[in-house]
């Protein structure tokens, strides 16, 4: 070995404890400066090539230089290293990822609510304004206009508080299709959902305040088939992709013809059995529907024979209980947090 | 409605399933509520006691030798009480089923006991309804005769339910004939002709009609009657039906009610004197006992049928005690009448009396039915002995019902199919209709005498969809045209109730309604609310008697309720009674928490939801240019309570709820809430982009003492002002009371950052624009530099 190559290999060794013990870029500099500066120790072992046979000297600088490359790579390496510091301690940390979470602050939406929310969104997406409304209506607007007239034995199945003897508390939401429709022409495309009250005692399956949707759409050409596929596709909305609809014919004042409807037992999949959601009937009672009274059309100076329309109305809480598999109604005013944390 | 199947396939075929005819009734729009199977019963057969002898062994048994046809003889033991030699009876033979038993050989005593005579309740028929011991039959029946094949008592008895509407529906010639027109099978109906002929001249009966609430009655009168019991099958019916069998006259009138839907009264015409009935209006106080028993008085309202001296019934509803049927009759008086349902429905319903007449007079029956009605109950009486005279009719005559012209078209309107000419003249002529008319696209249809229901266009589709089946409505999307209908109290709910619920509160839902409870907490607490509140006049307990006047007190029960700190919002209407009932909408939310180490000028929790509060308001209205001022309210902290203004209008109210309400409703941690009057919310505004300055900003925090009254946002508002644009942000982010900072007075911190938006701000700049604050904040707020 030549005297150049044992002089670059010592100094070599000497750079590489330099670099690695640098604890800064500033003392890397200065290892810099020492070695590869203007003044540094490669260049003075550069400036010895002149001392050396001529024919040696292209061989020495090409062993100075590829030993400069090596070097400054190695500083370039090191600079790297400081800047973006050490993550070894970092990554050999180990914790356990399955201990208890920190709850953030949750509050939540009721689910009679959400029920109302995801039936308003599917409506809204067809083209329906939501409405809201008074809790306390004259009793025109809860029978008379519905085709109710006094002591007419339907009333029966509106058993309301009264505050005086013409108002009270709506029994359902129908008084808003009344003002919709007071207040617009066809087309009319509303659901309203809100709070209702009917002298029930209150048991696992009733209770005195309840809320309700009904959804009205009046415009022409409106049949019952257009009924029947908005509720197929708000049960497919609440409950999932497979819910069928089912009308069995009834009778209501305010509706001609009339529907009682049914949806597909979610809990059995309409398989019946001994399921305890639907009684083993495989169906779901939902409410009452039907094609718009031509007498509520003409009270609403509507041309009962160029417009037609349907109704529907349901109860919030069946909605929900089905939804989600509640044993008891009296849960929905409870407002226990257990209860409302597991729906929510 | 109960039906037992066997009395109803007397009129028409129906399948042998109860199940499927079930399902049938309910496709054409009477569900069954439910079906009552009958017990399993065999061996049962007709017998006569042909000699009945002590038994030998035993004091308290007969033996009986019956005969049941064929020559055969049973023994037979028994320890009923009501058997007597040649009595016609039903025996279990051996090896019959009963309900709770099988018949095997046994020994009596000593005496072999070759099977067992029946009661009723071995039938399995109500064992009250019928004579105590050994069930009666009429001696004109085959003996040997299978009883149950006989009488049809394996058939089950359906629970109907009849809608409103279908008047002519609640009987079983009415359902049966639904069944008949949806098979397409024939109707078997009974005899409707009336079977009276006779002129009972001078006697004849006379009926005064006083009030128009009778439309129609008729009158017949029977002589040569007989009270005793109805025969077995009558009997039986009637119990499977439902109804008490009572004595024939009775047992007749409940029979055709049933079977044709008119309810009837039989009067004793003994006591009608010159057998003449008027029907009136009640006179005030006048006196009646009706057949339970119970003296009524009653007023005008009330509609009677009387005689020339007194009332005998309440009409349509009960009959009276006076002209009652007694076992001493033999001439009745029948009423088979037809009423205004309203007039019946208000009577019964302020009497508080509802029978099965009047729940089918008060559907307003079709005029038809009194006299099928008269005609039934004549046929009945006359097999049972009685001689008929001829029926006299007062009112209105049975008219025809109003042609209905109908459009084809309608169906494919209404429905969204359509159906062929001939299979709406098929479907309408099996209901009872008469097709007076056709051309291409309309039908001229008669509706038949019972169907006063189907008057519209409407009316005509709802029974071809029936008819035609409702399976065939098809699902279809509507196409909706657009309409100018808004959605802005539905949405503004909505973003309420995802704002809270993302800023931590639960919302719930409490009851509207409730007692006095509330008051006398309030009262307790030393407050009473602003306005009366709207009370219910029929409640169905007292803790129902009034509207919520606030939502605060439902959030308050339920923060008693739950004990721990909760957060919790409401929605929902409140009511007050100032000269009429009204509500408005509204929201509160807030929370319970547990209380911290504070100095007394300082609140944290109040901090929080006013914080709360502010994020709602922007949530709702995108504005933040909202004013606070300190205000006091109704059962709030008198130092802890501000109202938050949009536009100078109050939007929401923010406090802790006055300890004193807080401890009278039980909750044990101060409580904050804030409530917003939804009608006072302005209309959205959507937020504007203003592009930040591009130049760095610079800030210096003042550090003032003034007055306790000097409010930090009078500082922050006052220094905005005097900065003008060069104002980014201010804001006071601490205070201090104590030493070194003097009696009555208090030290605040402000940080001011300032910029401009077209060079760098230099210091001297910010110097400059501080010092001009300084001297502005002495001015007009007495603030100092705290040395
Ligand atoms: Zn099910």
């Amino acid at each position: 070995m030549s005297e150049l190559a044992n002089q670059l290999s010592e100094l070599r060794g000497r750079f590489d404890a330099a670099v690695a013990d640098a604890p800064d870029a500033d003392t890397l500099e200065a290892v810099r400066v020492a070695f590869l500066g203007r003044s540094g120790e490669v260049t003075l072992l550069r400036r010895g090539i002149g001392q050396l046979p001529a024919a040696q000297r292209p061989a020495a600088g090409k062993t100075i230089n590829a030993a400069v490359e090596v070097l400054e790579a190695q500083l370039l390496e090191a600079e790297r290293r400081l800047a973006t510091g050490n993550f070894d301690a970092e990554l050999a940390k180990r914790i356990d990822v399955t201990f208890p979470a920190i709850a953030p602050l949750r509050g939540s939406i009721h689910p009679i609510r959400r029920v109302m929310d995801d039936i308003c969104a599917y409506f809204e997406r067809h083209g329906f304004a939501v409405v809201l409304g008074p809790e306390i209506e004259p009793d025109y607007y809860n029978f008379d206009a519905l085709n109710i007239p006094p002591d007419h034995p339907a009333r029966d199945g509106f058993d309301s508080f009264f505050l005086t003897d013409h108002l009270l508390l709506r029994p359902h939401t129908s008084p808003m299709q009344i003002r919709t429709m007071q207040q617009h022409k066809p087309p009319v495309a509303v659901v309203t959902p809100g709070k209702c009250y009917r002298r029930d005692a209150v048991d696992a399956r009733h209770l005195y305040q309840f809320h309700q949707c009904e959804g009205l759409l009046v415009a022409q050409g409106i049949h019952f088939g257009h009924l029947k596929g908005m509720l197929t596709g708000m049960c497919r909305e609440l409950f999932g992709p497979d819910q069928q609809v089912r009308f069995r014919p009834s009778y209501f004042p305010f509706t001609e013809p009339s529907a009682e409807v049914d949806t597909t037992c979610p809990v059995c999949h309409g398989l019946g059995g001994t399921c305890r959601m639907c009684g083993g009937s495989g169906w779901i009672e939902l409410g009452g529907a039907g094609m718009v009274h031509p007498n509520v059309l003409s009270e609403m100076k509507y041309d009962a024979g160029a417009v037609s329309g349907w109704a529907f109305g349901f109860g919030l809480e069946r909605l929900a209980i089905v939804r989600y598999d509640v044993d008891d109604i009296r849960r929905f005013v409870e407002n226990e947090p257990d209860f409302l944390q597991q729906l929510a | 409605m109960r039906v037992p199947l066997a009395w109803l396939r007397e009129y028409v075929d129906l399948p042998a399933d109860a199940q499927a005819v079930a399902d049938l009734l309910a496709s054409i729009g009477f569900p069954v509520d439910g079906i009552r199977e009958r017990p399993a019963i065999s061996g049962v057969v007709i017998g006569r006691i042909a000699a009945l002898a002590k038994h030998p062994g035993a004091d308290r048994l007969q033996v009986g030798e019956i005969e049941t046809g064929g020559g055969t003889r049973l023994t037979i033991a028994t320890a009923a009480t009501n058997v007597a030699a040649g009595q016609t009876i039903a025996v279990a033979t051996i090896g019959a089923q009963l309900p709770h038993v099988k018949i095997e050989r046994r020994k009596m005593r000593g005496i072999e006991s070759e099977g067992m005579m029946i009661s009723a309740e071995e039938l399995g028929l109500p064992s009250e309804w019928f004579e105590d011991g050994i069930m009666q039959f009429e001696s004109d029946l085959a003996l040997g005769a299978d009883v149950v094949e006989r009488f049809r008592l394996a058939d089950a008895v359906l629970d109907v339910d009849v809608t409103n509407n279908r008047a002519d529906a609640m009987s079983m010639v009415g359902l049966a004939r639904e069944l008949a027109a949806v098979q397409k099978t024939a109707l078997r109906l009974p005899d409707l002709a009336n079977p009276g002929d006779r002129d009972d001249g001078a006697e004849a009966p006379i009926v005064s009609i006083e009030s128009a609430s009778c439309v129609r009655f008729v009158a017949q009168r029977f002589t040569g009657v007989r009270v005793g019991r109805s025969p077995a099958w009558m009997r039986i019916r009637l119990a499977l039906a439902g109804q008490r069998p009572i004595d024939n006259v009775v047992d007749i009138s409940n029979y055709v009610m049933l079977e044709t839907g008119q309810p009837l009264h039989f009067y004793d015409d003994a006591r009608i004197p010159n057998h003449h009935l008027i029907v009136r209006d009640a006179k005030r106080g006048e006196k009646l006992v009706t057949l339970d028993g119970v003296e009524r008085e009653l007023d005008p309202s009330a509609l009677v049928v009387a005689d020339e001296r007194e009332a005998q019934a309440l009409a349509g509803i009960k009959g009276g005690g006076a002209s009652q049927v007694s076992a001493s009759t033999s001439a009745v008086l029948l009423e088979s009448a037809n009423f205004d349902g309203a007039r019946i429905r208000r009577t019964s319903a302020a009497l508080g009396i509802r029978t099965d007449a009047s729940t089918r007079h008060e559907k307003t029956l079709p005029l038809i039915l009194s006299d099928y009605g008269a005609a039934r109950a004549a046929r009945l009486l006359v097999q049972s002995g009685a001689t008929p005279f001829a029926p006299h009719a007062f009112g209105a005559p049975v008219a025809a019902m109003p042609a209905i012209s109908f459009k084809t078209s309608e169906v494919k309107r209404l429905l969204g199919f359509d159906l062929a000419a001939g299979e709406i003249r098929g479907h309408m002529e099996a209901l009872g209709f008469g097709v007076v008319q056709e051309s291409a696209e309309r039908l001229l249809l008669a509706p038949p005498p019972w169907r006063r229901d189907v008057t519209l266009g409407a009316d005509v589709v709802e029974e071809l969809a029936r008819m035609a089946g409702y399976e065939r409505i098809k699902s279809e999307i509507p196409q909706v045209f657009s309409h100018d209908i808004e959605s802005r109290g539905y949405r503004l709910e909505r973003t309420i109730a995802r704002t809270l619920s993302a800023l931590g509160y639960r919302e719930i839902i409490s009851c509207a309604l409730h007692g006095a409870r509330v008051f006398e907490n309030l009262k307790r607490a030393g407050f009473t609310p602003s306005s009366p509140a709207v009370e219910v006049r029929n409640p169905l307990s007292e803790d129902q008697r009034y509207l919520r006047y606030a939502l605060g007190p439902g959030l308050l029960e339920h923060f008693a309720r739950s004990g721990e700190p909760a957060r919790v919002f409401e929605i929902g209407h409140v009511f007050s009674d100032g000269d009429h009932p009204s509500e408005i909408s509204t929201l509160a939310f807030g929370y319970s928490v547990a209380p911290v180490e504070e100095p007394p000028w300082r609140d944290t929790a109040f901090l929080r939801i006013m914080g709360d509060s502010e994020a709602l308001v922007y949530a709702l209205t995108g504005q933040r240019d909202y004013e606070v001022t300190p205000d006091v309210r109704n059962g709030l902290h008198p130092g802890k309570t501000a109202v938050l203004l949009v536009d100078g209008r109050e939007i929401a109210n923010v406090g802790q709820v006055d300890p004193r309400m807080t401890d009278a409703f039980g909750v044990a941690m101060p409580v904050y809430v804030c409530s917003i009057s939804l009608d006072n919310i302005p209309d959205y505004r959507t937020p504007q982009y203003a592009p930040p300055s591009k130049y760095p900003s610079s800030y210096r925090d003042l550090a003032l003492v003034c007055e306790l009254g000097v409010r930090a946002n009078q500082i922050e508002r006052s220094i905005a002002r005097v900065l003008g644009p060069l104002c980014v942000r201010v804001r006071v982010f601490d205070e201090y009371r104590g030493p070194g900072v003097g009696e009555g007075r208090k030290s605040i911190t402000v940080r001011v950052t300032l910029q401009r938006a077209d060079a760098t701000i230099t210091d001297a700049e910010a110097d400059t624009a501080v010092a001009k604050v300084l001297s502005a904040l002495g001015d007009e707020l007495g603030a100092t530099v705290r040395k």
